[in-house]
């Protein structure tokens, strides 16, 4: 199954890059734009499906509640953490290094928007954080769920209400689907925020300490 | 391509409410039929990458910190996860 997904992954990178080497970008993106929505409308449909037709899932639901909310603010702390480690290792500006962790794994969000506030070279950063973080936890999921159930849905961040849902449904069963959405989109509805806040809170912290 | 995410609330509610209607009448496993879409979903998923000037242009400037980084965000997030997990008893 993992050596599926990975072959589609590669395949899919190398058409893309072909395709707007080419000069065809635009044309190809527009039908892959297609694709990507239909098919993810589809599976979302599907996964709902099988995740109603099964009692004990809809039981299981019900007896956690509100307490799944505890998994995307664990991944916001998380993410923010790896950012300042990340720097302070690095010897980076700190509250870039946080503001790129803080799009939790939503490239096309993180890069423009880091960009923006801290130029060019950190928007690049922004990018390939947040999409390289989307594609570990792919590639690596299989090593992952040994960890823990919640594991790759703590590594997806954002993408866990797309791109990565699939696989993480047929790696942690599919009682994950409610968990691994619900995470994502909270984690999608709080990036832009905590970007903002991340990179304004970060700067005037920093220039208040004499460091 | 992910600015509208909230609309993809809709299917999936679809599906489960159909599923939940039908849970008596209907035994069906979607996995072997799914896949193929994954694949569908992954190819796309890639290609955006692929043919994305500004993440592909990003890697040679900042591929190994970029790494660094991105991992430590994985297994920190996958630590504090793990913890609050234990804490609150989420099964």
């Amino acid at each position: 199954m993992i050596k599926y997904i990975l072959a589609a992954l590669i395949i899919g990178v190398t058409a893309g890059y072909l395709v707007s080497y080419s000069g065809n970008a635009d044309a190809g993106s527009w039908a892959v734009d297609y694709l990507f929505n239909g098919s993810l409308l589809v599976l979302l449909f599907a996964m709902g499906l099988s995740f109603g037709l099964e009692k004990e899932a809809m039981h299981k639901l019900r007896q956690t509640g509100l307490r799944i909310l505890v998994v995307p603010f664990a991944v916001v702390l998380g993410s923010i953490l790896g950012g300042l480690v990340g720097g302070l290792i690095l010897r980076l500006d700190l509250s870039a290094s946080m503001a790129v962790t803080a799009g939790y794994g939503w490239y096309t969000l993180d890069g423009p928007m880091v960009g923006q506030v801290f130029g060019a070279e950190w928007g690049a950063m922004g990018f390939a954080v947040n999409f390289i973080r989307e594609l570990l936890t792919i590639v690596t999921i299989t090593l992952m769920v040994k960890i823990g159930k919640y594991a790759p849905i703590a590594s997806g961040g954002a993408t866990t209400m797309d791109t990565t849902l699939p696989v993480i449904v047929r790696y942690c069963g599919p009682d994950a689907l409610i968990t691994a959405f619900s995470s994502g989109f909270t984690l999608s509805l709080l990036a832009p925020f905590s970007i903002i806040a991340v990179s304004t809170l970060g700067r005037a912290l920093l220039s208040l300490m004499p460091l | 391509m992910m600015i509208n995410f909230a609309i993809l609330v809709v299917p999936l509610v679809a599906g489960i409410l159909v599923g939940y209607a039908l849970r008596k009448r209907w035994h069906a496993n979607l996995n072997k039929a799914t896949l193929a879409i994954v694949m569908v979903l992954i190819f796309s998923l890639g290609f955006s990458i692929g043919s994305n000037d500004d993440v592909l242009s990003s890697l040679p400037r900042v591929g190994w910190n970029a790494l660094f980084i991105a991992s430590l965000a994985i297994v920190f997030s996958i630590a504090l996860v793990e913890l609050a997990r234990k804490k609150v008893k989420l099964a």
